[in-house]
């Protein structure tokens, strides 16, 4: 299967770039391909711009500013993001290539002013991710990041696609057993490829 | 009252730049203090870097570089913002305002053992955003208003404890005509004359 990993960390001594690279390496392992995308390393630049604004209905002039993350996207038959939430939200550079990348003619099509998917080639999704509080609080927030996978992702991709969503929560106080655990449970997902 | 105003959009012709003029002119109408925080027009770098990382939990350190910002947030009494809602949330350079503005010590406490975040800003006693968004009402809804969810939720738990909230959204943008969009200005405007 071809997969693209999508990674936000900027520290390559964290825990959420131990999760990236443990899912890159399990998943080739696995004799998946895979094409690791580290925003960070690559230096990717999140601020949609007023030209991108002011031509970002273009199609498909449009995806000229990020052609390739375009062509790495429509060449993945699975997508994997592992990103820590920040602020119940996902950080402003994955933000920002949601907002850049899945543009009209890319992600969607809008027919008639009405949204249609368009990420139909994806039959798989999985998130990988880390809350510095535990879940009770994201649920009073009503956690905002798992909504924006499980339902705003869920619905660009094929209908019958598989969805994960694999999240650490509390590592504000999280344990070298707890952290172990859920290594245990990203192999075991993993596996699921 | 003293207001902050964070906005966001990188066009200075687009509606949500006349929903920032709106506003900002019904503020001062109203005798409110008010400033204004334009992301984009002050080129704010939106990306937590490593460095920014590793002294993320270091009190007094991890104000490096957003001083200024903390400075306004101590500040106000309301504070309101204005985007366009972009998949579902805030543009990048908004979320990555939130990033590395809203620190720990100096905009929160961390939870400790069985105690839960501690709340510093409890000057801030009302937040309100104001946004326009592609999609419909009911759609949004399905998709559990993420973005509101991230700031007003949020942020509020942060805030003064009886902080209110407001939320003024123009939804299916794209195919609202002139009519429809004065409308929405005028509402904008009704709403922030009022604030107390």
């Amino acid at each position: 299967m071809r997969i693209l990993v999508v990674h936000a960390h900027p520290n390559p001594e964290s825990f959420g770039a131990a999760l990236f690279r443990r899912t890159v390496d399990g998943l080739r392992a696995r004799g998946h391909e895979v094409d690791a995308c580290d925003l960070y390393a690559e230096d990717f630049q999140p601020v949609l711009t007023r030209e991108e604004r002011v031509g970002y209905h273009a199609v498909p002039a449009n995806r000229e500013p990020v052609e390739g993350h375009v062509r790495r996207l429509e060449q993945a038959e699975a997508l994997v993001l592992v990103y820590p939430v920040w602020n119940f939200g996902l950080p402003a550079i994955l933000k920002g290539y949601f907002d850049r990348v899945f543009l009209p003619g890319v992600s969607f099509k809008l027919v008639e002013g009405r949204v249609r998917p368009n990420l139909g080639h994806i039959v798989r999704l999985m998130v990988v991710t880390t809350y510095g509080g535990p879940r009770w609080r994201a649920f009073l927030v009503g956690d905002p990041p798992r909504k924006y996978a499980t339902r705003v992702l869920r619905a660009l991709i094929k209908p019958t696609a598989r969805a994960g969503y694999l999240a650490h929560y509390d590592m504000n106080r999280s344990t070298d057993a707890t952290r172990a655990a859920f290594l245990a449970r990203l192999d075991e997902a993993l596996a699921g490829f | 009252m003293r207001v902050l105003v964070v906005y966001a959009h990188p066009c200075e012709e687009s509606f949500n730049a006349a929903l920032r003029d709106v506003a900002m002119q019904a503020l001062a109408e109203a005798g409110h203090e008010a400033r204004l925080l334009d992301l984009y027009a002050m080129d704010f770098d939106p990306v937590l870097n490593a460095q920014g990382r590793r002294r993320y939990h270091a009190p007094g350190a991890n104000e490096t570089d957003v001083e200024e910002h903390l400075d306004h947030l101590r500040w106000c009494e309301a504070l309101i913002f204005i985007y366009p809602t972009w998949w579902y949330g805030q543009p990048a350079m908004l979320k990555g305002w939130l990033d590395r503005v809203w620190i720990p010590h100096a905009t929160f406490r961390m939870p400790e053992r069985n105690k839960p975040i501690g709340r510093v800003l409890t000057n801030i006693r009302i937040i309100g955003a104001v946004s326009t968004l592609g999609s419909p009402k009911w759609w949004w809804w399905i998709m559990g208003a993420p973005g509101r969810r991230t700031l007003l939720t949020g942020l509020s738990v942060l805030c003064a404890p009886r902080c209110r909230t407001f939320w003024l959204g123009l939804h299916r943008m794209d195919s609202r005509d002139q009519a429809e969009r004065t409308d929405f200005l005028a509402s904008v405007k009704r709403k922030l004359s009022r604030l107390s």
